[in-house]
């Protein structure tokens, strides 16, 4: 791209978007009827006042909200050296969203002070955690962005949870998670021009010491910048751009990453340059997507919020974005701990689990909880209970061994401990396939749903089997490659949730994991899946014992490196697709369990993935039982029960030093 | 014999070109030495030897084209080391070296009486049997490498190929590993192509010198003929001085 032509095509982008918005108001009413200036509501007709308050701001809303997203990705972008940081990917848009959520329903009071200081201490508290982890990586990008992801996942977990919970008053809030572009007066006009204003001023005060930055922490320090202050300062401001706009506007997702990433495209090289032409092309992305929803509207009203559409823009951009990245960090690098123990004799220790597997399962069979207290079952009841306590014991135990040993597969092969089902994008897919059962088949039966959510999960599986195959790929994107496939999923899933009909109730119910209607051929089934996934582990276990050590010294020793990443990947994919039918997309089994069996000291291939399949059985039926026990009478979500008990675990292990 | 026949081989990544038209041929049963200034190209042609990166052009290793060759054959023929070794967590001695049987007996075939022999016998050659039980990230760095070249002498490989072995290693360590590489090579006929930066240390214990600049074959013959000022300054673009040991060797010196 010339520099000649950069203006032109700006221009065109600004027109293209003018044109729209501007088609919309025209439909609205007539150029001959628009209400002169100053904009008085007194003596307006209505068509006016909707033009006037509602239209004309939200034209203007949407330059200002894309400019401060364009801005904050810029500067996180530069500040971390990385090229895939964003509000978004780095989990802070989805802080502020779960920190609104909470306040709505905990505390409404406290919405009365405004939802900025709400949205900015929980876009504040995510970006902590995510830099907190970073920190002890030194930023690596894809373990940022993992974590990131993780992070903003949960938090998403949590806001679906509790907004399921709370029932149809809080439907108004899902159509804000969407991010919808509508506005009732012009404050939030002025609210987001003085942001982006202050913001702008910060930006341009910090592009000198972020151009010494730029040369890496020693050598800034070497030149007298103050590292830490600088970092803080830039991360700030950007956090606090985007917390503004969710605020304001909601979940508006990847027009932090594209616009960065476009200015880069179009040949802005240097500091000043990028952070001057970032917020230009944020601006107009947001301006144009949301030109397109208004004119998909026509006039009888949105359909979907605008948040869904950039949305949409995110996961093809990450798949585009990802071989840009440079260099790879060599394997080892992104080591969360220090050594762990290991054991010489691990036979006792997997005997040990396997008797505590069937101890619990017992256990569990036995007592439960009735009203007014904790009951063990006599015989007869016991004889009555087991049919409908079995299935589901069997269904969990085999979900979360089968988790563990996706888990498991994909750390080895990746050499990266952050790996996890999760961000494979199989459950993104299986929950894409599962929503559009629902809302293509009316009144679905259990085959064509479990159909639908395995196709789902297998289209995303040959998505990422696809960027597998390139030769040159080096393994830890295969897990971007799979994060971008999440993230196209999350979003046309809120798109479909932002319609808000009785459908998307029973997709957020989906969504969030329940094990109560297994029955037991079904549950047999996903034993025997279980069985044979871990079987098939075995037989790759010298391909994970080698893959940990590089692509370098496998492909050395004349391992078919494509093969056995696609092998493994598949088999990675058809565990979590199993189990993710049964307990949703998001449970953090299938990254703990593998760590928990390498901490006690299993370290051959074979003792580990057998150790993380027993110990992911474990975790699930702890968390069945406490998903049944916890809201007695009412059934939690097996699930989301799961990631409460395995995210805070993580996020300690996490931090843990090195 | 010839062990790598190279003819027009080029590499090139987005932006430049870091191997041109680099036709050679490197004799079999030597130590060969790969030296070149930083960016000369000699780490990217001894990775186009192990078919670990793209190159256009024709190789051919014990005269068959490399693409005939297959992954498991090509790994039980020749046996390449990366420049750094990565950590091998959780991992002991004797299992890291035993990785070095995998072009043998595959993903699934049994790990037999000759394997176990092999492994023994690796680590019997590179002086490692006392550390088969400890974890190999315990070890230092001298200890790990002689774990890694027993690793690639249990693959019974009859070519090494080490990208820069030495080169995190205190003096005593370096030439320890350069005497056994040397000692595996003429003991029991294997060749090796070795990369190195120290001109001293490749004239000493190497056979074969193919020296490197900007990506072109600037020099190739004996350690004799690579120890003159003038072949130096041609490599290096650095007035180098020789000075001859009472035995009769001869060490390298700027001027």
């Amino acid at each position: 791209m010339t520099r000649a032509r950069l203006p032109l095509l700006l221009a065109l982008t600004a027109a293209l978007a003018l044109a729209l918005t501007g088609r919309y108001a025209v439909m609205q009413l007539p150029p001959g009827l628009w209400p002169a200036l100053p904009l008085d509501a007194d003596g307006m007709s209505v068509d006016q006042i909707l033009l006037a308050f509602g239209t004309l701001p939200r034209g203007v809303i949407a330059l200002l909200a894309g400019a401060a997203l364009g801005l904050s990705g810029a500067l996180l972008q530069i500040v971390l050296r990385n090229p895939v940081a964003d509000p978004t990917t780095l989990g802070i848009s989805s802080g502020a969203q779960l920190a609104l959520v909470l306040a709505t329903i905990l505390a409404p009071d406290l919405l009365a002070l405004g939802r900025w200081p709400i949205a900015l201490s929980g876009a504040g508290l995510a970006t902590a955690l995510v830099l907190a982890v970073g920190a002890r990586r030194a930023f690596a990008p894809v373990t940022m962005v993992i974590t990131g992801m993780l992070v903003g996942m949960t938090a998403s977990a949590i806001a679906t949870a509790v907004t399921l919970s709370q029932g149809q008053y809080l439907l108004s809030l899902v159509i804000w998670n969407g991010g919808s572009l509508v506005q009732q007066d012009w404050s939030g006009v002025a609210t987001l021009a003085l942001l982006l204003a202050v913001g702008a001023l910060a930006a341009a005060l910090l592009a000198r010491p972020l151009r010494v930055l730029s040369l890496g922490i020693a050598g800034a320090a070497g030149l007298g910048v103050n590292v830490a202050a600088v970092r803080l300062a830039a991360v700030c401001v950007a956090v606090v751009l985007a917390a503004g706009v969710s605020a304001e506007l909601g979940l508006i997702g990847f027009v932090g990453l594209a616009a960065p990433a476009l200015a880069r495209t179009l040949g802005a090289r240097t500091i000043p340059q990028r952070l001057a032409l970032s917020p230009l092309i944020g601006a107009l992305i947001l301006s144009l997507c949301d030109g397109l929803v208004l004119t998909l509207a026509g006039a009888g009203g949105e359909m979907f919020p605008t948040g869904a559409l950039t949305g949409l823009i995110g996961g093809p951009l990450l798949i585009w974005l990802l071989p840009r990245l440079r260099g790879s960090t060599p394997p080892g690098t992104e080591a969360a701990e220090g050594p762990a123990p290991r054991l010489s004799r691990p036979l006792p220790l997997l005997g040990a689990l396997v008797a505590a597997l069937v101890v619990l399962a017992l256990v569990l069979v036995w007592i439960g909880r009735v009203p007014g207290g904790w009951a063990i079952l006599d015989a007869q009841s016991f004889a009555d209970f087991l049919p409908m306590r079995l299935p589901r014991l069997i269904a969990a135990a085999a979900a979360g061994a089968a988790l563990a040993l996706a888990g498991a597969v994909l750390q080895r092969l990746t050499a990266n401990p952050l790996a996890s089902p999760e961000v494979l994008g199989v459950s993104g897919g299986a929950s894409l396939g599962f929503a559009a059962v629902i809302y293509l088949v009316t009144g679905p039966g259990a085959a064509l749903l479990y159909g639908g959510t395995i196709a789902g999960g297998v289209v995303a599986l040959l998505l990422v089997a696809l960027y597998v195959l390139r030769r040159d790929m080096p393994t830890e994107r295969i897990l971007l490659a799979g994060i971008a496939v999440s993230a196209f999923a999350s979003a046309v899933l809120s798109a479909i949730m932002a319609a808000g009909d009785a459908k998307s109730w029973v997709i957020l119910a989906w969504l969030s994991g329940s094990s109560a209607a297994v029955t037991l051929p079904g549950a047999l089934g996903l034993g025997a899946v279980a069985l044979a996934l871990w079987l098939a582990a075995l037989g790759g276990r010298r391909w994970l014992a080698l893959l940990p050590l590089g692509t370098g010294v496998a492909g050395a020793l004349g391992l078919p490196l494509r093969l056995a990443r696609l092998l493994l990947i598949v088999l990675a994919g058809i565990a979590t697709g199993a189990a993710t039918i049964l307990v949703g997309p998001l449970s953090f089994v299938g990254l703990m369990a593998p760590h928990m069996a390498r901490r006690l000291g299993l370290a051959r291939p074979e003792h580990h993935l057998s150790g993380a399949a027993l110990i992911g059985a474990l975790l699930m039926l702890t968390a069945d039982f406490g998903a049944r026990m916890a809201g007695f009478p009412y059934e939690l979500p097996l699930g989301l029960f799961a990631s409460l008990i395995g995210a805070p675990w993580l996020l300690w292990l996490l931090m843990r030093s090195k | 014999m010839t062990l790598f026949s190279l003819n027009n081989l080029t590499v090139d990544v987005p932006g430049r070109r870091l191997l041109h038209e680099v036709s050679l041929n490197l004799p079999a049963g030597r130590m060969i030495a790969l030296i070149g200034h930083n960016g000369s190209g000699k780490s990217t042609l001894l990775k186009a030897l192990a078919r670990q990166i793209p190159a256009t052009g024709d190789i051919r290793f014990e005269d068959r084209p490399l693409p005939d060759w297959s992954a498991r054959d090509y790994a039980r023929r020749l046996a390449f080391l990366p420049q750094t070794t990565p950590p091998a967590e959780g991992m002991l001695v004797r299992e890291l070296v035993a990785l070095g049987r995998y072009p043998w007996h595959g993903a699934l075939g049994r790990f037999g009486p000759q394997d176990e022999a092999a492994v023994a016998g690796a680590m019997q050659e590179c002086g490692v049997t006392r550390f088969a039980d400890r974890l190999v990230d315990t070890l230092s760095g001298g200890e790990r490498q002689r774990v890694w070249l027993a690793m690639m002498v249990a693959q019974q490989a009859s070519t090494l190929l080490l990208d820069e072995p030495i080169s995190a290693l205190d003096i005593a360590h370096a030439v320890e590993v350069l005497q056994l590489v040397r000692h595996m090579c003429h003991s029991q006929n294997r060749s090796a192509v070795i990369v190195l930066h120290d001109v001293n240390m490749a004239a000493r214990y190497c056979d074969h010198i193919v020296a490197l600049k900007g990506g072109r074959v600037a020099l190739q013959g004996t350690p004799d003929d690579l120890m003159t000022p003038a072949a130096l300054h041609d490599i290096y673009a650095l007035q180098m001085e020789i000075l001859a040991r009472p035995d009769g060797s001869q060490v390298a010196v700027p001027a």
